[in-house]
């Protein structure tokens, strides 16, 4: 599986501020705008929260990408 | 409007404006600048004497929107609340250069105190309703087509508002700026500034298309064989009886004309639209003496640094963001702040009474409480890891970490030291302060360390 | 390891049309701590919430997480239905599988996988919840109103009304707004002053 057949599919790990990016991603559902299935969203209260070992950890178990918004 | 000063449960401050608010839902501080009125209103007793003796007579009057003059103690109109003057600092001569002072001589009660200053009050809530309304879009600086301005009968429908008001410049009789003559035809262009991206705003004003078939109603009414021209991109009615108001206009005469004016140019002493009718698929010129334009709702001056004050946001166009659009109309991100009225969106007044009225609801339901629960998913310092570096007070966005002593048992007896400690009705639950804390003694209940970190491990699994 | 309920919301067809709910009901009984798992056609509906407190007392769940719309939208319906059911209302975890999920892709599989993934999460964390205590902050039963346009006076009178105190703050030396400036109004013409 290569990155370029297709097939493979990253996994990335987004933190999103209850207020604001996780308001934002309702949103986009509320308006269905598609977007692709491999993001999974951790509600954090405020970017604030972040911790630098969170994305440590979601890197170190293998995660492709992470995404803080905030 | 008397109905408010005269209520025992409301006081009121006008000529007045909050200058800093402190707290959290149900213990708000307020403080207010109540600007110099230099009137001694407790004194005062309204009678005018003072505005029809001041020698300043030709300032143009922002109530009347430039069409009527004022002068430099005035009231905005004759049925003001509270009934009482104040002096226009920049424009009394007294204040300016010393030498006048008429008013204060003629004054029967001895009111005029021309040292008065600034006053700062303190006030303490528990919650805020905000209802600083709209200001209309100023269509001068991007609306070339229309003349910027220049032709002075171009008004905009508050000025068209003024003039058929029984207490307005004119004594409600509709004459034009230029030359105080009866105008015979009357064009209403709508969706100026609104509906409009490239030069106004995206948004409808809703107010326009209803208060547009009033104005055509008043001229067909006023003016005997008058005429009311209407340019529209649609008609918008959906409010209860309200298409039915719209068909009066069409039945009274008004002749609604589908398209946009792109220009407006004078011929002689009247003004020629040019537009297509986009109905008929051809272009059309009409001839009119006055141009009314329905300009855009937009928030009030000042409301950005406001919201920005009280602590909650404005959405992408600067009106202030409700909690939800379906669910919370009235409610902010903010504990114990409410929204009535066009600060919220452009509103006409049936809805701006209805979400006013929401709005005290809440604020009822807030004080029908003997005290508020707090939402536990706060900041929670284990301070027997905390080494009081004063890290964490600072970075706190709200003010809730403070330093306290604590005593502890040392090798040598008892030792006080300082520990951090969480003001739980200030703490928002943001947990800054927790990736700010060195020694690992901050955590925040609800999202902690252990239980993000568990939510990263699925994830990844 | 404690006893931990899932729920997993249709939502009419919002959910059910996208993610296969009754497959991620089984896959996550195969996940930590799992002891029950269904998926229901409205959660937050009166029966929906009568499933959870039947279930938290009859398997003895301890956590409790329910896949369905945005917390933002029912988080505090279903902590109510927890605490009814006798746990701690924060024993509880929320997976939005409506917004940020069926609402926003097309493909079954993929959707599916994500919804279960979500939950997993969820799982995760629920079993480190501890039990929370709301505490108390006093109220000052008096009002402030910024602005004394027709919203603020309509207000301030009716939070007035209820008896409470109302601090009404207005700019201009009048109040009154663009209302007092208009004429007559639409649609009854009546005067505005
Ligand atoms: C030309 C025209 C005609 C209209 N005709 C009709 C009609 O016929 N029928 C109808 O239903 N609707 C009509 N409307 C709409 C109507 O004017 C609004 O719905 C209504 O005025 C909204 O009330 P409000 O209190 O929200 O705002 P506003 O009337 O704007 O009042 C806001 C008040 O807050 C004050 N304020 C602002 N900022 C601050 C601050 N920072 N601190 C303190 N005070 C502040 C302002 O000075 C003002 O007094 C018309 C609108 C226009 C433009």
């Amino acid at each position: 599986m290569s990155v370029n057949d297709g097939a493979w599919k990253p996994k990335v790990v987004t933190f999103a501020c209850n207020w604001c990016s996780y308001a934002g991603a309702d949103l986009a559902g509320l308006n269905r705008m598609q977007y692709p299935a491999d993001i999974r969203i951790i509600r954090v209260p405020c970017s604030g929260r972040m911790d630098p070992q969170f994305i440590l950890r979601a890197f170190q178990q293998g995660a492709d990408g992470v995404l803080v918004s905030g | 409007m008397v109905a408010v000063a005269q209520h025992p449960n409301i006081k009121m401050y006008t000529y007045s404006e909050v200058e800093a608010v402190n707290g959290y839902i149900g213990n708000f501080t307020v403080t207010i600048r109540q600007k110099a009125k230099y009137v001694d209103w407790d004194k005062c007793n309204g009678c005018g004497t003072c505005e029809t003796k001041c020698p300043t007579k030709k300032l143009k009057s922002e109530f009347d929107l430039g069409l009527g003059n004022r002068t430099a103690i005035y009231k905005a109109f004759p049925q003001a609340v509270p009934n009482k003057p104040v002096i226009d600092a920049e424009n009394c001569r007294k204040l300016k250069n010393g030498k006048c002072g008429v008013c204060e001589k003629i004054c029967p009660t001895q009111a005029i105190n021309f040292d008065d200053k600034d006053e700062l009050i303190t006030e303490n809530v528990g919650a805020i309703v905000m209802a600083t309304g709209f200001d209309l879009f100023d269509w001068t600086q991007t609306y070339g087509e229309y003349g910027y301005g220049k032709f002075p009968d171009v008004i905009t429908g508050l000025q068209f508002e003024r003039l058929v008001n029984a207490s307005g410049p004119t004594g409600g009789k509709i004459k034009r700026p230029s030359d105080g003559k009866t105008p015979q035809s009357v064009a209403f262009i709508k969706c100026v500034g609104s509906r409009d991206d490239t030069k106004g705003k995206t948004y409808c004003s809703r107010a326009c298309c209803m208060y547009t078939a009033k104005h055509s109603l008043q001229v067909l009414e006023k003016i005997p064989g008058g005429e009311a021209y209407v340019f529209y991109m649609d008609v918008r009615t959906a409010g209860k009886n309200y298409e039915e108001f719209y068909q009066r206009s069409l039945n009274a005469g008004a002749k609604y004309i589908r398209g946009r004016v792109s220009k407006i140019y004078p011929r002689g002493d009247r003004l020629v639209l040019k537009s297509e009718d986009t109905l008929l698929g051809m272009p059309i010129e009409v001839e009119a003496d006055l141009v009314v334009l329905a300009t855009a709702m937009e928030p009030a001056r000042g409301a950005e640094e406001i919201a920005k004050l009280v602590g909650f946001s404005t959405d992408k166009d600067g009106f202030f963001q409700e909690a939800h659009p379906k669910l919370q109309p009235v409610e902010t991100f903010t504990g114990g702040v409410y929204l009535a009225g066009a600060c919220q969106g452009p509103k006409d007044i049936p809805d701006t009474v209805a979400q006013a009225s929401g709005a005290a609801v809440k604020v009822a339901m807030l004080f029908s409480k003997p005290e508020l629960s707090t939402q536990p998913m706060v900041s929670e310092v284990d301070v027997s890891k905390c080494s009081g570096c004063e890290f964490c007070v600072p970075i706190c966005p709200y003010q809730a970490i403070s330093m306290k002593q604590v005593e502890e048992r040392g090798p040598k007896g008892p030792i006080t030291r300082q520990a951090a400690a969480v003001n739980e009705g200030l703490c928002q639950g943001c947990g800054a302060c927790i990736s700010a804390c060195r020694s690992g003694a901050l955590n925040l209940k609800g999202f902690t360390d252990e239980q993000i970190l568990a939510e990263v491990d699925a994830l990844c699994l | 390891m404690k006893r931990v309920g899932v729920f997993v919301c249709d939502c009419g067809t919002n959910i059910a049309s996208v993610v296969d709910t009754e497959r991620v009901a089984r896959e996550a009984l195969e996940m930590p701590g799992v002891v029950y798992a269904t998926n229901y056609k409205y959660m937050c509906s009166d029966p929906g919430q009568d499933l959870i407190k039947k279930a938290i007392q009859e398997q003895n769940l301890e956590r409790v997480v329910v896949a369905s719309c945005s917390p933002r939208m029912h988080e505090n319906t279903f902590r109510k239905a927890v605490g009814d059911g006798g746990l701690n209302p924060y024993l509880f975890e929320m997976v939005n599988i409506r917004e940020q999920n069926s609402w926003v892709h097309n493909d079954k599989e993929e959707a599916t996988r994500k919804a279960s993934d979500l939950v997993r999460m969820a799982v995760f964390k629920v079993l480190k919840n501890e039990p929370l205590q709301p505490g108390t902050i006093p109220v000052t039963k008096r009002a402030l109103v910024i602005g004394g346009g027709i919203a603020g006076m309509q207000s301030a009178l009716d939070i007035a009304d209820t008896g409470y105190e109302v601090i009404l703050v207005e700019r201009e030396a009048t109040i009154g707004g663009k209302m007092v400036q208009l004429d007559k109004t639409f649609p009854t013409l009546d005067c505005s002053a």
